[in-house]
């Protein structure tokens, strides 16, 4: 069976990612099983989408513990410790990440047990088209699968929309599909697991604890500063200390998440750690003293 | 102390103004309200200080009551029949919330047909919500666990509500001699309320009642409310046992009538248990060897309890007070996963359905009943369930049947 | 009487109540007004929540409160403030707890709860007089649940429950009419895109007793279609173009905070969203123009009445 496991951020069309091949594993004659799963969180926040494929009945259920093939449609999940987006990554995990960055790089700052493929950044791609480009590439590594069957997938997954955005997402995950080509094969079906020399789960006997630790309530204030918000972002706003003139106060009035504070200066101040990028301070600075600019550019501006 | 003649409903006021409760979420219906009256009238004599609130439905009532206990307040409330189901979302809620709140059910059955007379659907629908759940049988023992059941509440390692059950009508508006304790016995046996950490005040925050959004750590919170519950057992035995040192009445987590040498037992929950323990008595003057096996305490079941109790017996009658269409009896079912795998368990466990919507069962029909799990110890094998129904009821049935068709011809209706 | 309120927004308050790091969408305008009234009420208030959105912001062991917070259930947050702020009262009078210990009591509830199921307990904890504040953040629709059409959902708007080529066909139900029949002691529409009138209408509240609403349009990226850049300048259109009146309800009389002058064709705020693209279309021409008479109805009788 293939265990298939696709992460990225609301609002990337990673559900139908899933969707696609999933459907696409379907019509190349295997049996299917795929469902998106998001917890709480919204547009920019992580959620992921698996597919189980097999040539017999598929009886196992839930979220894939180890999958064999892992899609990452967006590098930043990784600096979310709670995203769990290398969870139960083995050796024989393949690993596909979408950035635009060379391998080298990454594989020097993941050091995975398992193989490292790289899909790159296309032109034209924008966010909302990350899940069919990740369904293309992911689809270019299974043998059972080919352009044709990616193609049907994608039409019948999208009938919905116009032919434009159809067309386009077409385009985006065949130029993916093409990407990778040279990977075929490179995913291997995982046999499951043996009911002969497991590992034994590490049950215990729950004690009784006081209602003041046991009830689920939270005796302290602000913790959700944890939450590094700031993840969520795809493009950063930044403010042009030549233009801003000071007044602070309409950025940051409007901001509806209030991380714009006014320094010792009175200079705005952004809280990049929390800042989920609405841009709504850019839309409403009179002095356009704030653009616009995509994350992995800013982050690359930060490291040099 | 006092001896006076008080209804079911008296004696559970009795229990909340004992328990020198702050706080009455409100809502009537019958047959309970005698309860928030009762109360009320002493609240308006400045006999009890408390604040009353009439809230618009059972819903609201128990958020009320739920939330003021996490404020750090005594909250008594009572409601019957329809109200504990239209409440029940806020049961388990309040439960999850871990509010220390006494709660009394006057069991009635359920609609439809709508009805007002007692069976134990009601409070068995909620048997799962979380709540604690004490059932009773006399007056006294209404007002006497109203108070043992604020003490379970608020043990440091229960923390949870308690339900107190009595019947409507058979207990509710029926008068029985009650032993009052007196105000300075009740503070002995139940101190002021102690919050603890859950409460709201300015500089201490808190957020109760979140959101719980990874099955492992919901699954730890439910089983704390689980293992809290299951405390709970040890708790009331200990409270039970400062009670009757108290006040003289001694209530174990089952009543046991001459179970001690009997062959067949019956067990039933609630006051038409009393008629049982009668047949009981007389068919002990017949010469039979028959015991009554009464379960106060419901949630946490007496598990442990009940096999001992059973252990060795021949035929056990399990009569059931409400009806789980598709199913059968609730009490059935929950002794039957009691004593499975115990190895002396009785080998015959009969199961009778009876006294729904406040219908008779005759000592006849428990002498019927104990004939029948006799021969069926005798043959070595289980009687199939029985529904309690008569001949002479079925024709008294048949000429309602005939009104009611009637009526839709007079209409012009067409008979099929 | 209604104080006058701030005249500039760098009046406002810079230190901030909730902490960052929620998980709600980003240009959330219900959290958008919440961070407003939390800014202006501080620290010793207790939240008491119905189901929605915003039940999201307490997910354990994250909360932004620095103050207290209760989760209940969709139907009954109205009945939940009532418990926590008789319990409140009851240790006050007992002397249990200080003056200083106490808290204000704030329903939060989006419109699903507060114009449908949660009507009931809302109307009753009116008619007890209970003291508490109440914000309903009302982004037109079930938006926890993927935006379909609620009580709250505005004629034409296409909803998850109303795709047809005219969108929704109910009306919008009023909540401020509703509120104001049972003779509150306050209630105010907003919304964030206007912080000053936000800010002194939070603070008129603040400083009465009793039942009071704040009802407060939440644009929604995510429900209503369009970029989270685009919230305040959406809700800014909504009072522009009429479809929003700003407004309060104080003794027995309402008054307008804010006549839009000159009044925007509601076409503009239609054009500005997802939800509304098929209203522009030739065939809706009718449904449109029945639409702008509609708002233009409300203010000539505002006018009248002035």
């Amino acid at each position: 069976m293939y265990r298939i496991r696709f992460h990225g951020r609301g609002g990337q069309g990673l559900k139908r990612a899933g969707r696609i091949l999933g459907t696409a594993l379907f019509r190349a004659g295997l049996e299917v099983q795929d469902a998106p799963r998001y917890g709480a969180e919204r547009r920019g926040a992580p959620i992921f989408a698996y597919v189980r494929a097999s040539r017999s009945p598929i009886h196992e259920r839930g979220v894939i513990s180890c999958p064999d093939l892992l899609i990452i449609a967006d590098p930043h999940l990784l600096a979310m410790p709670d995203s769990g987006v290398l969870a139960g990554a083995t050796t024989r995990t393949v690993v596909l990440l979408h950035t635009g960055e060379p391998v080298s790089l990454w594989r020097e700052r993941l050091d995975l047990p398992g193989p490292l493929l790289i899909l790159p950044r296309l032109p034209g791609e924008e966010e909302r088209f990350r899940g069919a480009v990740c369904a293309g590439g992911a689809a270019a590594l299974l043998t059972e699968l080919d352009e044709g069957l990616l193609a049907r997938a994608i039409s019948e997954e999208l009938a919905h929309l116009s032919a434009e955005l159809i067309m386009t997402s077409l385009g985006l995950a065949r130029a993916a599909h093409a990407a990778l080509a040279g990977e075929r094969g490179i995913v291997r079906q995982e046999e499951p697991i043996s009911a002969a020399g497991y590992k034994t789960p590490a049950w215990l006997t729950l004690a009784c604890e006081e209602a003041a630790v046991s009830a689920p309530a939270i005796h302290a204030a602000a913790t959700s500063e944890l939450s590094q918000t700031g993840l969520w972002r795809g493009k950063r706003p930044v403010i042009d200390p030549g233009r801003c003139r000071g007044c602070w106060w309409l950025c940051a009035t409007f901001c509806p998440e209030r991380v714009i504070a006014v320094d010792a200066n009175r200079r705005p101040r952004i809280d990049y750690g929390h800042c989920k990028g609405c841009l709504i301070c850019l839309r409403q600075c009179p002095h356009h003293a704030i653009s616009a600019v995509p994350e992995e550019e800013a982050a690359r501006e930060e490291k040099a | 102390m006092t001896r006076t003649l008080l209804t079911g409903n008296g004696a559970a006021a009795w229990g909340a103004r004992l328990a020198r409760i702050d706080y009455l979420p409100a809502f009537p219906i019958t047959p309970q309200t005698e309860i928030i009256e009762t109360l009320d009238g002493w609240i308006e004599q400045q006999e009890l200080v408390c604040r009353l609130v009439t809230l618009e439905s059972e819903h609201s009532m128990l958020t009320a009551a739920g939330a003021a206990a996490v404020t750090g307040v005594r909250v008594f409330t009572a409601t019957s029949s329809q109200g504990l189901l239209y409440a029940t979302e806020m049961l388990y809620t309040v439960a999850g919330w871990r509010a220390p709140l006494v709660l009394v059910n006057v069991s009635r059955g359920l609609s439809s047909p709508i009805t007002l007379e007692p069976d134990h659907n009601d409070v068995l629908a909620v048997r799962d919500c979380g709540f604690l759940q004490l059932h009773c049988a006399t007056c006294q023992e209404v007002l006497d666990s109203v108070l043992i059941a604020f003490r379970l509440a608020e043990h440091p390692q229960v923390r949870l509500p308690v339900l107190v059950n009595l019947d409507g009508f058979a207990l509710s508006f029926t008068r029985e001699p009650v032993e009052i304790p007196d105000q300075s016995t009740a503070d002995r046996f139940l101190p002021p309320f102690r919050a603890g950490s859950l409460r709201f005040r300015a500089g201490e925050p808190l957020s109760a009642g979140v959101a719980v959004l990874d099955g492992s750590t919901y699954s730890y919170f439910r089983y704390q409310a689980h293992l809290a519950s299951l405390q709970g057992l040890a708790a009331y035995e200990k409270i039970a046992a400062e009670f009757a040192a108290l006040c003289g009445r001694h209530y174990e987590p089952l009543e046991c009538h001459r179970c001690e040498d009997a062959e067949i037992v019956f067990v039933m929950i609630g006051s038409f248990a009393t008629k049982a323990r009668e047949a009981v008595d007389r068919l002990r003057e017949a010469g039979e060897r028959v015991g009554l096996l009464r379960p106060r305490l419901l949630r946490p079941l007496p598990v442990a309890h009940l096999r001992r109790a059973l252990a060795g017996k021949l035929g056990v009658a399990v009569i059931d007070q409400n009806l789980a269409p598709g199913r059968g009896g609730v009490l059935l079912t929950e002794l039957a996963a009691a004593l499975h795998g115990s190895p002396d368990a009785p080998p015959v466990l009969a199961g009778y359905v009876g006294g729904l919507g406040g219908r008779e069962i005759s000592s006849e029909e428990f002498f019927e009943m104990h004939r029948e799990v006799r021969q069926a110890v005798t043959r070595g094998e289980n009687p199939p369930p029985r529904l309690l129904f008569t001949g002479e009821e079925l024709r008294a049935v048949r000429k309602l049947q005939q009104v009611a068709r009637a009526d839709r011809l007079g209409q012009g209706g067409e008979q099929r | 009487m209604i104080p006058p309120g701030r005249q500039h927004l760098r009046e406002l308050p810079d230190r901030h109540c909730l902490a960052a790091g929620t998980p709600l969408c980003a240009g959330c305008g219900g959290l958008a007004a919440l961070q407003a009234v939390c800014d202006l009420l501080g620290e010793k208030t207790v939240i008491v929540n119905a189901a929605g959105c915003l039940t999201l912001l307490a997910a354990y062991p994250s909360t932004p409160f620095r103050g207290s917070w209760l989760y209940t259930a969709m139907a009954s947050a109205p009945a939940g403030a009532q418990g926590v702020r008789d319990g409140l009262d009851i240790l006050l009078d007992k002397g249990a707890i200080g003056t200083e210990e106490n808290l204000e009591v704030l329903v939060l509830a989006g419109d699903g709860s507060s114009g449908g199921m949660g009507l009931s307990a809302t109307s009753a904890a009116i008619d007890r007089g209970l003291d508490f504040l109440y914000l309903c953040y009302d982004n037109e629709g079930y938006g926890n649940t993927g935006q379909q059409a609620s009580a709250a959902t505005p004629r034409g708007a296409r909803t998850a429950t109303s795709r047809g080529p005219q969108g929704h066909p109910g009306a919008k139900k009023d909540l401020f009419a509703i509120w104001a029949a049972h003779r509150p002691r306050y209630v105010a529409t907003v919304t964030a895109a206007e912080p000053l009138d936000l800010a002194r209408k939070i603070e008129t509240a603040r400083n009465l007793s009793g039942p009071r609403l704040l009802l407060a349009l939440a644009p929604c990226p995510t429900g209503w279609g369009y970029e989270p850049a685009e919230g305040v300048a959406i809700g800014r259109l909504a009072v522009q173009t009429g479809l929003w009146p700003l407004k309060e309800y104080v003794d027995g009389r309402v008054q307008h905070s804010k006549i839009p002058q000159p009044r925007l064709p509601v076409r503009d705020y239609f054009a500005s969203q997802g939800r509304f693209a098929h209203l522009l279309r030739p065939e809706n021409e009718q449904l449109l123009a029945a639409l702008q008479d509609e708002t233009d109805r409300y203010w000539q009788e505002v006018e009248e009445h002035a």
